[in-house]
């Protein structure tokens, strides 16, 4: 996808779209919170990466709904939803499917793994060998898969929400830079407050409220409302923003790794999603804001001073961000 | 990890395009060395202003080039340019060739008082001698130091033109020729460029501007919009520069000093050519400097006025001098022609003066001498004009050098001059006068002399005419109206003039009343210094006429008035002026023929009732004199007035441009389209600014609007709700493709800066009003423009 935008043969018709993509966003995430409430910021981002068309890292202690939060999206998104459960002994052929002899028929068949579907659930990736987790990757990159010789496309909209345990809990194989370079956003679900949590007991003690959930749109919309999103309006200079973002990231003297030039790519495109979700046809720098830790600190590598000095990627990332000027005239 | 890692990245070569600018400035600083090829002699002179201002640059360029920061840059720049000093003014002195020693500094300031003297030496333009170009250079070097700090690291090239204007004012005060264009012209050009290469520069690093979209009746509407804005600008600046003078004549420029017109004397080949005297007595007038320009010793208690040039022609409007000429015929020895008209009696006896001029003074090529001078002794090739007695040479004199001179002490006696007879020799050329003289001179001469016995008493009754108080002695008479002639207005209008005027007016007076005449420039006699010691200064420089007596020769009178506040201070009428009556002409110069006068010699000049009366009994004409002095006079207090309100209008300069500034934003806004609301964001972002109230760039306008609506006072929502449509007007502007879709509006401004301004305290909204800090330079928004503290 290229920073290029053409906006001008539909500006008018576009505005209208975009309150389309709001609604419908606004339904889907009112359908959520029925599950997961009190987490606004979680499923802005979580509808952000659904929109731009980006795979979302889920990362968190066990147990504070990070599943939970990936399969109310599919129930409440009218499409296929497969779960994979990654364990140490999984294979890649588990993900991706396999092809199977038929003796009958004197053939061999491809018998598809769960990644073709829409709504891909990966729990606990980081469990898995690093061979299985970059079957997965390979997926999620290129939107299709290639068994003995033979490239299945996959359904769109195609998106992985993958789920970690922090690395440094037992049974963990932390993923490596370059993968999660591919996901396009990592967030944290966090404890829910205390009003929340007594809700939850009352809501989840008599019977599972996914089960109550019945989806407010499909796939087919769904594929509308991104095909819309790619004509967000970047201006020039919020271009310039971005770049000059990421580009702080490379020299700032705190971080040993900075965001790669697919982070840029990744930012722009959840920036217009955010933009759309928000009934905007354009984008402003709040919207790059907003999604600068998101999109930005899981791919950033603090150097050993930050570590000293207990900071996070997420706390540099904003610290760079209130730094950097806002393009406007002069 | 470095220092220069704690940075923002480098948008796009921005160092490079700042090494870009320090060259520009470079071209700017060259394009105004013409701008002094008028006042220097020679083609060299520049060459070392020239080099030290490139080093100047380059620092800069390449400091700027490798180092993302612009602290060190003064400092490395002044480093380069004492290595390069010493070497090249002060090569024996330095400490391993280049490094500057206590002896380097010596030689500093004997080069710089040089250069001091050369400069004061006068009339453009003067002789490049090393501690001129010195000075050039070190001016050059300064100005260019400035200019690279103003146009790139205070990015306010604009400024620039404030040095340049500088610049282009030491020719318009130094040389009476004014401005020349060409220069004037390159200089300009080098500014344009430099504002040009600054407009691209900034478009380089921010992108070019989006253009207006709003339909042509909305553009139109913007450039008559912005013209108003412009020429408002040029009235408001030029109005006030061009009336206040007016009322100030101290202010004025002076037409009646177009009487004398900077004429260079020549002709044949072994002419001398010399700056008109007039000149010089006026620049030396004007400065009414207490610079000593020479001391002498003199055994004569009253010592004669030292005479340097002679006018011996009147054209109309000017005194000019006949071309003297060199030769051997006139080659100076001893002893000097005798002094023509003059007998020459058994018992004269002679005066010896020493004369010394002081150091700093200009060497003289005519030499300020006592007449009538018998002897000179001086070293050098010197010439004497025979029918004047000036001493003169074609060579530059050594400065300081002192020469003595022999000269007669006797006076003419007042017999001796009333019973002159008719010249012997035909003295027709010191008659002459121009046709075309306003008929009234000639009816006052006529009705003044009329009576008196001989060429004495009617020489006498001129000289009362200008002494009687009825003139007024200003070294900065007001101007003569154009198309007036300069003698008339003088005599009949303004009365208000000094020695120059005095001097000529008297001499053309003579003429008609028959007598020969001609103008003497030199100085007074000077001060007593103690034993016998005078100091002749500066403000010594005058004028005065020689009449011609047969018998006595060239004789000096005095009509200039001598009072220390209203005359000539050290002016002195001489004895045989005075009809026998010596005493006080120091003190007053009432004449002695009224015998009113001299029962009150305390009366000023000025005073108009003895003005009424003795004007009209003298002159028997008709006119208005209380008009004719208070008139040309302007009140005590206006000069007050015009400093009080100059004093006004720079305390209300912020004020006015501030709202000049919020009003054409207000004329700009409601127009639509980007410009419209940019306009009216500009003018939150200022109210701000100018309150002291926080301003971020990192902010967006939809959170400064949140941060700012939050901090308004409750009830304010119709505050808010507009603060929120100017911020988004202003965020359609700058990144929705089509920026129509909100308009910011007059009354949103409107309500917006009331509801900032009633959120601070009264003291700060006072300040805010005199002292708006919105117009000094700030950070430009815009990603990447600054470079950000550490993280952290």
């Amino acid at each position: 996808m290229s920073l290029d935008t053409r906006h001008d043969e539909h500006e008018g018709g576009l505005r209208e779209d975009l309150g389309a993509v709001s609604a419908v966003a606004d339904r889907i995430r009112e359908a959520i919170e029925t599950v997961i409430e009190g987490k606004p910021d979680v499923l802005r981002v979580l509808l952000t990466v659904l929109l731009a068309e980006g795979h979302l890292l889920i990362e968190d202690v066990p147990g504070v709904g990070k599943t939970m939060l990936a399969k109310a999206l599919g129930r409440a998104v009218d499409c296929s939803v497969q779960r994979v459960q990654f364990t140490p002994d999984l294979l890649p052929g588990d993900i991706t499917g396999v092809s199977v002899y038929h003796q009958d028929r004197n053939e061999f068949e491809f018998a598809p793994g769960p990644v073709f579907a829409n709504i891909v659930l990966g729990d606990e990736i980081n469990r898995a060998s690093p061979k299985t987790q970059s079957a997965l990757l390979e997926c999620m990159a290129e939107r299709q898969v290639s068994v003995d010789g033979r490239t299945h496309e996959l359904e769109r909209p195609f998106m992985v929400v993958a789920t970690q345990n922090p690395s440094d809990m037992e049974g963990t194989y932390s993923l490596p830079e370059a993968q999660r370079d591919r996901f396009m956003a990592r967030i944290s679900v966090g404890y829910p407050s205390p009003q929340a949590e007594l809700d939850m007991i009352d809501s989840h003690g008599s019977r599972s409220p996914l089960e109550n959930l019945s989806p407010v749109t499909d796939a087919a919309r769904i594929r509308d409302l991104v095909e819309r999103v790619r004509h967000v309006h970047v201006a020039p200079g919020m271009r310039r923003y971005v770049v000059d973002l990421v580009n702080a990231t490379r020299t700032s003297p705190e971080l040993r790794l900075g965001a790669s030039p697919r982070a840029t790519l990744h930012l722009v495109r959840a920036a217009r999603a955010h933009a759309a979700l928000n009934g905007r046809h354009y984008v402003v720098p709040d919207d790059v804001q907003t999604l600068a830790v998101p999109v930005l600190a899981h791919r950033l590598l603090p150097g050993p001073e930050a570590r000293m000095e207990r900071l996070t990627a997420e706390q540099i990332v904003a610290e760079i961000v209130s730094r950097l000027a806002v393009p406007g005239p002069r | 990890m470095g220092p220069d890692r704690h940075r923002l990245p480098n948008p796009l070569g921005r160092s490079a395009l700042r090494a870009l600018m320090s060259l520009a400035v470079l071209v700017t600083m060259l394009a105004s060395l013409p701008l002094f090829g008028g006042l220097i002699n020679g083609g060299t002179w520049w060459i070392q202003a020239a080099v030290f201002m490139a080093v100047v640059a380059l620092v800069s360029a390449v400091y700027r080039w490798y180092v993302n920061d612009s602290v060190a840059v003064p400092f490395l720049q002044l480093f380069a340019v004492v290595l390069l000093y010493t070497p090249m003014y002060a090569p024996g002195t330095a400490a391993l060739g280049v490094l500057p020693t206590l002896e380097t500094l010596r030689r500093t300031v004997d080069l710089i008082e040089q250069g001091l003297g050369t400069i004061a030496s006068g009339s453009p333009p003067v002789s490049p001698t090393e501690g001129l170009t010195l000075i050039v250079a070190l001016l050059f070097v300064v100005f260019a130091m400035t200019a690279d700090f103003l146009a790139v690291t205070a990015r306010c090239p604009g400024m620039v033109g404030g040095l340049l204007l500088t610049l282009l004012s030491v020719p318009l005060f130094v040389d009476d020729a004014g401005l020349p264009w060409v220069p004037t012209a390159i200089c300009a050009v080098g500014f344009l460029t430099l504002l040009a290469l600054d407009t691209w520069v900034r478009n380089r690093e921010w992108g070019a501007l989006i253009p207006s979209a709003g339909g042509p009746v909305s553009r139109v509407s913007g450039v008559v919009g912005g013209t108003g804005v412009v020429a408002a600008v040029v009235v408001l600046a030029l109005v006030p520069a061009l009336l206040l003078p007016l009322t100030m004549s101290s202010l004025r420029t002076d037409a009646f000093h177009a009487l004398v017109g900077d004429r260079r004397l020549g002709g044949a080949s072994d002419t001398v050519t010399t700056t008109h005297p007039l000149v010089s007595l006026r620049r030396d007038l004007a400065a009414t400097s207490d610079r000593t320009v020479l001391t002498y010793r003199t055994d004569d208690e009253d010592p004669e006025y030292l005479r340097t040039f002679v006018l011996d022609g009147f054209d109309g409007e000017n005194w000019t001098m006949t071309p003297v000429r060199t030769g051997r015929d006139n080659a100076l020895d001893d002893p000097l022609p005798r002094p023509p008209g003059r007998e020459w009696g058994p018992n004269e006896e002679v005066v010896t003066t020493r004369i010394t001029p002081a150091s700093g003074t200009p060497s003289m090529d005519f030499l300020p001498l006592p007449y009538p001078s018998v002897s000179v002794e001086v070293d050098g090739d010197w010439y004497v004009d025979p029918a004047t007695l000036m001493v003169f040479t074609t060579d530059t004199p050594v400065e300081g050098e002192e020469f003595v001179v022999l000269s007669a002490r006797n006076r003419p006696g007042a017999e001796a001059l009333s019973s002159a007879g008719p010249p012997g020799t035909s003295l027709d050329d010191h008659l002459a006068l121009p046709g075309g003289l306003d008929g009234r001179v000639g009816e006052l001469t006529a009705s003044l002399v009329e009576g008196a016995g001989s060429d004495y008493e009617k020489a006498l009754t001129l000289q009362d005419f200008f002494t009687d108080g009825s003139f007024t002695y200003d070294l900065a008479p007001p101007p003569v109206p154009t198309g007036s002639d300069p003698l008339a207005h003088f005599l009949f209008d303004d009365r208000t003039g000094y020695c120059e005027q005095y001097a000529g007016a008297m001499a053309v007076m003579a003429r008609q009343a028959g007598i020969p005449s001609r103008v003497a420039v030199g100085y007074t006699a000077g001060s007593p210094d103690g034993g016998n010691r005078w100091t002749v200064s500066a403000r010594d420089a005058h004028a005065w006429p020689e009449l011609y007596f047969e018998g006595s020769g060239w004789v000096r009178f005095e009509p200039t008035p001598a009072a220390p506040e209203d005359g000539q201070g050290t002016a002195s009428r001489p004895d045989y002026s005075s009809e026998g009556d010596s005493a006080d002409e120091e003190a007053s110069p009432s004449p002695s023929s009224d015998p009113e006068e001299s029962a009150s010699p305390e009366a000023t000049p000025s005073s108009p009732e003895t003005d009424g009366a003795t004007a009209s009994g003298s002159d028997g004409t008709e006119r208005d004199d209380a008009s004719g002095t208070s008139g040309s006079t302007p009140p005590a207090w206006l000069p007050a007035v015009g400093v009080a309100l100059a004093a006004l209008f720079l305390l209300c300069a912020p004020l006015l441009s501030r709202a000049l500034i919020r009003r054409s934003r207000r004329a700009s806004v409601g127009s639509g389209g980007v410009s419209s609301a940019h306009s009216a964001w500009r003018e939150v972002r200022d109210t701000c600014l100018d309150l002291g109230t926080a301003w971020n760039l990192e902010e967006s306008p939809r959170a400064t609007a949140r941060r700012l609506g939050a901090s308004l006072p409750e009830p304010s929502e119709p505050a808010r709700a507009a603060l929120w449509r100017l911020a988004l007007a202003e965020e359609t502007a700058r990144y929705a493709p089509e920026p129509h879709t909100v308009q910011s509006s007059g009354v949103d401004l409107d309500t917006v800066v009331t509801a900032l301004t009633a959120t601070v305290p009264p003291g700060r909204r006072w300040r805010a009003l005199l002292i708006p800090l919105s117009l000094l330079p700030r950070r430009r928004s815009g990603p990447g423009d600054e470079p950000a503290p550490a993280p952290l």
